[in-house]
C-alpha cells in the first residue's frame, strides 16, 4: 500500500488541528473543531471545502464531443435547461462514465471550454482510469484526452454568503457574476488559455469558477493553480471570517451533500446498472422514456429490467446505522431482508416539524426552532417502493424507522439567481 | 485533532484501554468518555444510556454515542449497578465534548467489585498506552 498523497493545503490542515483521514488515496481533513458547525455554516453563511483530491481530464479536438457522446451518459447535444439545449461554451453539465455492462466507472462534470476542448472533473484518484476509459474508445476519433491529476488545484466555497465574500477577491466581480447561472463557468486556469482572461483575482491570477458544487447550496467550484491555491484560500478565510465562513472538513461535506440528494460515487453510485436512481437527470432521457443517444452502456441500461432501486430515505430523529457491517441491511414491515444500506449520514440542519421537514435555512420556521438533524441517505432495495413507504434499517446495534422520500433537506439554495445572492458592489 | 500533550487527562480518575473514565466516591463510581476519546469522535450528537436499576459487568456495553462520524459503544470500566444517569445529555449532547469529565459525565454505579476499580490505569499509565 502507498502512502496517501497530499494536497497542496495539507500543511495548512495540519497546522490547523484537522482531524485527518485517507479518502481516495488523499490524506484530507475530516473536520477543524467542529463538523456540525461546519455543516450549519454552510447553510447559513459560507463553507470553503479543499477538493484538490478530485481529478480532472481534458478533451479536445475535432471529435471531442464525439468521443464524449459516445463515453459520457448525458447527451451534450440536449442536456440544458428544461428544453434540453445543447451544451454550449461556459455551460456544464453531471453524467457518469459506464461500462459496457452499464455498471458506473465514475460520475462527472464536463465543462465546455469551446466547442473543441472540454474539462472533465471526476473523482479522487480516477483522473487515469477514467482517461484510459476515454482513449479506449478513441477508434480512429481524432481526438486528444490528456490527465491533469494533480496539475490542477481545486477548492470548493458553497453557502449563501459566497458570492459576497468571493466579490470582494475578484478583479471585476460585476462582470463576473453577470449571467453566471446555475451549471455555468467562467475563466481558465491556465494562463495561456484565452478564457483565463474572463476570471481572475485582485492579485491578477486567473481561475475556472463554475456555479456548481456538491453541497446542495449556492456557491462555487474554484479551479486554480497549485501553486496559488493556499494564497487565495488564506484570502478567502480572511474577508469571509466577518461572514460566518468556516473551513470545512469531509465529513460536513457528506453530511451536506446527504441531505441534498447527491450521490458519492463508488457508494451510492456503483458496479450496477446506472438506472432506477434519484438521478435521472444525469441520462438522456426522452419524452417516450428511452434515449436520445446510444453510448456505452446504453443497450445494458435499456435491457436492465431487473436492476436494483436506489431510493433516497429519511429518517425520524437524527440516529443514525452503520452502512458497513455484515449485519447491515433494510428491512420491510413483515421483516424480510429487501436491500442494502449505501449511505446514512445525519444532516444536522433539518428537523421535523408538523409533518415537514423544516431547515434552520428555511425562510418560515416555527417559534425557537432548534432542529438536531435528521439521518438521511440511500438504499439499494430490490423492489421500487413509494414515496412515503416505512423502511427499517439495521445494523449490530440498533433498528431505525425511515421513510422513503424524493427530497431531504428543504430550501436549498444552490438554483437560487445569482441576483439574489449577491448584494452588489 | 489534539496533540497527545494537549489533551485534558485529570489525575483524580482512573481510564480504561476503551478511553472511559472512572472517579470514585464511596462505593460509587462515576463514569464517561476520556478527552482523547471525545477529541478522536467529533461533535458528539447524541448519547444512548441504560436505564437507572440496571447492571453491568466489566467491559459489557452500556450505551453509545453518536457523532457525526459514527456511532461508538460504550464499555463499562467496571461492573455495578446503576444508580444515575445524565440525563441532560439527552438535550445538550456537546457537553461530552466540551467537559467530558465534567457535564459530559454519563453514569454513576454503585461498585459490585472495588478490585475492579483498583486494577484500572492511572493517568500516567494511560497515557503511555495512547503514546503506544
Amino acid at each position: 500500500m502507498t502512502a496517501p498523497k497530499k494536497t497542496p493545503l495539507h500543511g495548512w490542515h495540519v497546522a490547523r488541528g484537522a482531524n485527518m483521514a485517507d479518502f481516495g488515496g488523499y490524506e484530507m481533513p475530516l473536520w477543524y473543531s467542529s463538523v456540525k458547525n461546519e455543516h450549519l455554516a454552510v447553510l447559513t453563511g459560507a463553507g470553503i471545502f479543499d477538493t484538490s483530491h478530485m481529478a480532472a481530464v481534458t478533451v479536445s479536438g475535432p471529435d471531442a464531443v464525439a468521443l464524449l457522446q459516445h463515453c459520457f451518459t448525458n447527451d451534450l447535444a440536449a442536456c440544458i435547461g428544461p428544453r434540453k439545449m445543447p451544451l454550449a461554451d461556459g455551460r456544464c453539465v453531471y453524467g457518469a462514465f459506464l461500462n459496457a455492462a452499464g455498471h458506473v466507472i465514475d460520475d462527472a462534470i464536463v465543462f465546455q471550454v469551446s466547442a473543441d476542448d472540454f474539462f472533465i472533473v471526476v473523482n479522487a484518484g480516477m483522473g487515469a482510469q477514467i482517461a484510459e476509459h476515454l482513449e479506449g474508445h478513441l477508434a480512429g476519433r481524432n481526438a486528444a484526452v490528456a490527465d491533469l491529476t494533480d496539475r490542477v488545484a481545486k477548492m470548493d466555497i458553497q453557502g449563501p454568503q459566497a458570492a459576497n465574500i468571493l466579490a470582494q477577491l475578484l478583479a471585476s466581480p460585476e462582470t463576473v457574476f453577470d449571467r453566471l447561472p446555475y451549471f455555468s463557468f467562467k475563466g481558465h486556469f491556465d494562463p495561456s488559455v484565452a478564457q483565463a482572461k474572463a476570471v481572475t483575482l485582485t492579485n491578477g491570477t486567473p481561475l475556472l469558477l463554475s456555479r456548481t458544487g456538491y453541497t446542495g447550496e449556492f456557491g462555487f467550484e474554484i479551479f486554480i493553480g497549485t501553486g496559488q491555491i493556499e494564497t487565495l484560500w488564506k484570502m478567502v478565510l480572511e474577508v469571509g471570517g466577518a461572514a460566518g465562513l468556516l473551513p470545512c472538513g469531509l465529513a460536513a461535506r457528506d453530511s451536506l451533500r446527504a441531505g441534498a440528494v447527491l450521490p458519492l460515487s463508488h457508494q451510492d453510485i456503483g458496479p450496477w446498472p446506472f438506472v432506477n436512481h434519484p438521478w435521472p437527470f444525469a441520462l438522456p432521457y426522452d419524452d417516450d422514456g428511452g434515449f436520445s443517444k446510444r453510448f456505452v452502456g446504453s443497450e445494458a441500461l435499456l435491457n436492465a429490467t431487473d436492476a436494483p432501486h436506489t431510493l433516497a430515505f429519511v429518517g425520524k430523529d437524527l440516529r443514525k446505522v452503520a452502512s458497513g457491517d455484515d449485519a447491515s441491511g433494510v428491512y420491510d414491515g413483515q421483516g424480510n431482508r429487501i436491500g442494502a444500506i449505501l449511505t446514512c449520514a445525519t444532516d444536522m440542519g433539518i428537523g421535523w416539524s408538523g409533518g415537514e421537514i423544516v431547515s434552520i435555512a428555511s425562510p418560515h420556521q416555527p417559534a425557537d426552532f432548534k432542529p438536531r438533524g435528521l439521518s438521511c441517505g440511500f438504499v439499494q432495495v430490490n423492489q421500487p417502493l413509494p414515496v412515503g413507504e416505512t423502511i427499517e434499517l439495521r445494523d449490530a446495534r440498533r433498528k431505525i424507522q425511515v421513510t422513503i422520500t424524493t427530497d431531504i433537506r428543504p430550501d436549498r439554495t444552490a438554483r437560487k439567481p445569482m441576483g439574489q445572492m449577491w448584494t452588489g458592489a | 485533532m489534539k496533540e497527545i500533550n494537549e489533551l485534558n487527562l485529570p489525575e483524580d480518575v482512573k481510564y480504561t484501554d476503551d478511553h472511559e473514565w472512572a472517579k470514585l466516591d464511596g462505593d460509587v463510581a462515576t463514569i464517561g468518555i476520556s478527552d482523547y476519546a471525545q477529541d478522536q469522535l467529533g461533535d458528539i450528537v447524541f448519547v444512548e444510556l441504560p436505564e437507572t436499576g440496571s447492571t453491568f459487568d466489566k467491559g459489557e456495553e452500556f450505551g453509545s454515542v453518536e457523532s457525526v462520524k459514527a456511532v461508538s459503544e460504550l464499555y463499562m470500566p467496571l461492573g455495578g449497578e446503576i444508580v444515575e444517569i445524565n440525563a441532560e445529555l439527552e438535550d445538550a449532547p456537546e457537553q461530552v465534548n466540551s467537559a467530558p469529565y465534567g457535564g459530559g459525565w454519563m453514569v454513576k454505579i454503585k461498585i459490585a467489585d472495588m478490585a475492579e476499580f483498583e486494577a484500572l490505569m492511572d493517568k500516567s499509565a494511560y497515557l503511555a498506552s495512547l503514546e503506544g
